[in-house]
């Protein structure tokens, strides 16, 4: 008895999730790939996208991509496409030569989201940016020439410095991910030490200390950081963090520094406005705007509906888009009011209408130099 | 076995012998019964436009797994189990792309998938002999392998300095249908060869007899060290052609090329009817129907309409069922 029990709820569980979807009327259905499947991030472009379906009579499926596993990446890719999607947004840069195959066998076109496809840029350009199922990517901020990140990590720390002055940051080190995954990474750090070198030269009296890099504790293997961090690092003010700061905080605040030392990071994790600028450690944070999705997801639309931008590339391209970036109290607080942190379509750079008049097959005056502009205005400042 | 039961009156009671067939094969036919109803969802909601892609789809996603759980199938019998199983997949496919790009061509490739080869058997060796000669169980080993071949894959990856590593080549036929038709010829070709080793030679008997009750076996002259090391090595011959076929699905590898994919064929062989503890009860077919199965599961529960962030609970909920359900004795859980 209890397993025709266990059987019939089991049963019943599957079809009840299964069959109205199955049932549903057929849409333009786009799957998105995304990092995780949780946090603030996930919840804002899931709730930007939600806005999107009416407007864009367009369906939305998700799927969660391994960031090292190929085959797997390929697995959940052709999952989607079983599962009728038209067009795909992927956030990794794996397995592209197998996984556009998939696409150009079931006609579905991809496109890339919070990924600057560089291994694809470096390796395999053919293969991907001139291959006609690849309708290009946005970056997570920047990419290729237009990388400044490490300018910005600078730009933060004098600000700082300039809003206190008594308490001023003078001797930092600074953390990344490892260069296989992340080189770029490498570039920020190289930029934030150029400025400081010539700030240093400028203001002999204000000089700011960088320690030296030490691979064995300031790469983080994705890990949070090593306490042995601050024995390789004495006497610092602050944490410069050019990955995200999740990884360096929870171990200043078991090390017990995070009341006396500060942290410049990258990313922005669920809670981090509650010790943000004058309530905490954090000093300065950067993210992309989930909107930005908007690059791909509009190539992706003019594909299916079997139009383009008058003046679309040859190639498909990669684009940088802008970042949201807070380093002061007033910052934060704008960025409480975006999508977000209130997971609101209302708090959104762009409304359904607007991502709809951005598509060529809606508007016959939509170009690719609008969509690539879209890009450069979401910033901390242009927050509604 | 069915039995035929002798009534008072002299009559043989055809049901009883039926009930003692089902009860003697509940974990065949259970099996067989997943797979069949796995088969007609699929034809039901595969019936659109994108029928061959998606039948072809399985087809690639199975062939690794099947590949794989019919050289587990030899150590499973045992009442072993190997846990490294997906790392050494994932170092076999690295190691493949370094060789093949480095001497490039066909004979790259080549010479990748000896290598490859001696490796695999050689490790296979000495999962074997390692925890008869130390007295271990032999998870152990397999753990001690796991771990060493986690750190073998992070440290190649580490040193080309990329996340992920490409073939130069391609070696996957254009035509998608050719690549199926080539991954099934490779599946029935070593379905066929592993079904005969297994059922008709010492390899298949042996390791079944192990499993079944180890002290008999060695007291009928069964040497324990040299089945058990050419059952690793049937598993190592297995995870050699699997890790080619996965190559050549993918063309790439990554730090996490191969993760999970221990658990996965123990799932595939359990969904297909593989009794954990091993024994003369194990069977070949095991591999290909858990499979295949479990392939299918997956393809079904996407055209369903099943959200994709709900397959791996839904999945889970449908594993526990036929645990349940092929669950021989009221005090087991797992089918022994």
């Amino acid at each position: 008895m209890k397993k025709i029990i266990s059987l019939i709820l089991v049963l019943a569980m599957v079809f009840a999730v299964a069959v109205p979807s199955a049932f549903a009327a057929r849409h333009t259905k786009i799957g998105i790939g995304l990092y995780s499947d949780s946090g603030a991030g996930n919840d804002a472009v899931k709730a930007f996208l939600k806005n999107l379906e009416p407007t864009l009579d367009c369906e939305f499926v998700y799927t969660v991509l391994s960031t090292n596993d190929e085959a797997l990446n390929l697995t959940k890719v052709q999952e989607l496409i079983a599962a009728g999607c038209d067009g795909i947004i992927i956030t990794m840069d794996s397995s592209m030569d197998s996984i556009l195959a998939e696409c150009r066998d079931a006609g579905v076109y991809l496109g890339g989201y919070l990924c600057d496809f560089d291994s694809s840029f470096r390796n395999n350009y053919d293969g991907v940016f001139k291959n006609e199922n690849f309708v290009g990517a946005v970056a997570d901020g920047g990419c290729g020439d237009d990388i400044k990140r490490g300018y910005d990590f600078f730009d933060s720390v004098i600000e700082y410095n300039e809003r206190n002055p008594e308490t001023p940051v003078r001797h930092v080190a600074m953390t990344a991910f490892p260069a296989f995954a992340f080189p770029y990474q490498q570039s920020f750090i190289a930029q934030f030490n150029e400025k400081v070198e010539e700030y240093n030269a400028a203001n002999p009296d204000k000089a700011i200390e960088v320690d030296p890099f030490n691979d064995d504790t300031d790469i983080l293997m994705f890990r949070a950081m090593d306490s042995t961090y601050f024995n390789k690092h004495p006497g610092i003010d602050a944490i410069v963090s050019v990955c995200s700061g999740s990884f360096v905080y929870p171990t200043m605040v078991s090390a017990g520094v995070s009341n006396t030392m500060k942290l410049f990071a990258a990313g922005y994790n669920d809670g981090d406005n509650a010790v943000f600028g004058s309530k905490g450690a954090y000093q300065m944070e950067i993210i992309s705007p989930v909107e930005a999705i908007v690059y791909p997801l509009v190539l992706l639309l003019n594909k299916i509906n079997g139009v383009a931008f008058p003046d679309q590339p040859a190639d498909a391209e990669r684009k940088s888009s802008s970042v949201l970036l807070m380093n002061s109290d007033e910052d934060m607080a704008k960025f409480e009011k975006s999508i977000y942190l209130t997971a609101n379509a209302a708090d959104a750079f762009l409304s359904a209408e607007e991502v709809l008049n951005l598509t060529a097959y809606a508007n016959p005056n939509a170009t690719y130099a609008g969509l690539c502009d879209v890009l450069e205005h979401m910033t901390i400042d242009d927050l509604k | 076995m069915a039995e035929n039961v002798k009534t008072a009156a002299g009559k043989t009671d055809e049901r009883v012998s039926f009930a003692g067939f089902i009860k003697n094969h509940i974990f065949d036919l259970t099996a067989y019964a997943g797979l069949a109803v796995m088969v007609i969802l699929f034809l039901i909601f595969n019936s659109g436009p994108r029928f061959m892609y998606n039948l072809s789809s399985v087809i690639q996603a199975a062939a690794v797994y099947s590949i794989l759980a019919l050289g587990a199938v030899f150590i499973y019998s045992m009442g072993f189990m190997d846990v490294s199983l997906g790392q050494q997949v994932g170092v076999y496919v690295i190691l493949m792309i370094l060789i093949g790009n480095a001497i490039g061509g066909v004979l790259g490739i080549v010479v990748g998938f000896i290598a490859v080869l001696a490796l695999a058997l050689l490790c296979g060796a000495i999962n074997g002999a390692v925890s008869i000669f130390l007295g271990l169980p032999s998870i152990v080993t397999s753990l001690f392998l796991m771990f060493f071949f986690t750190g073998a894959q992070y440290l190649m990856m580490e040193a080309t300095g990329e996340n992920t590593i490409r073939l130069a080549q391609t070696i996957r036929p254009a035509d998608r249908n050719t690549y199926s038709l080539m991954l099934v010829i490779i599946i029935a070709v070593l379905a066929i060869i592993g079904g005969y080793v297994f059922n008709y030679t010492k390899l298949g008997k042996y390791t079944r007899a192990i499993g079944a009750n180890k002290t008999t076996a060695q007291q009928s002259g069964i040497s324990l060290v040299k089945w058990q090391v050419f059952g690793y090595m049937a598993l190592g011959f297995c995870i050699a052609v699997g890790s080619f076929v996965m190559l050549t699905r993918t063309g790439t590898a990554g730090k996490g090329t191969g993760t999970g994919y221990a658990m996965d064929i123990m799932i595939c062989l359990i969904l297909g009817g593989m009794p954990l503890k091993g024994g003369m009860k194990s069977k070949i077919s095991s591999a290909l129907v858990g499979a295949f199965t479990y392939t299918l599961l997956s393809n079904v529960l996407t055209t369903m309409g099943v959200p994709l962030n709900w397959i791996n609970f839904v999945k889970a909920c449908i594993f526990l069922l036929i645990v349940l359900l092929t669950c021989r004795k009221s005090k087991g859980i797992l089918p022994r």
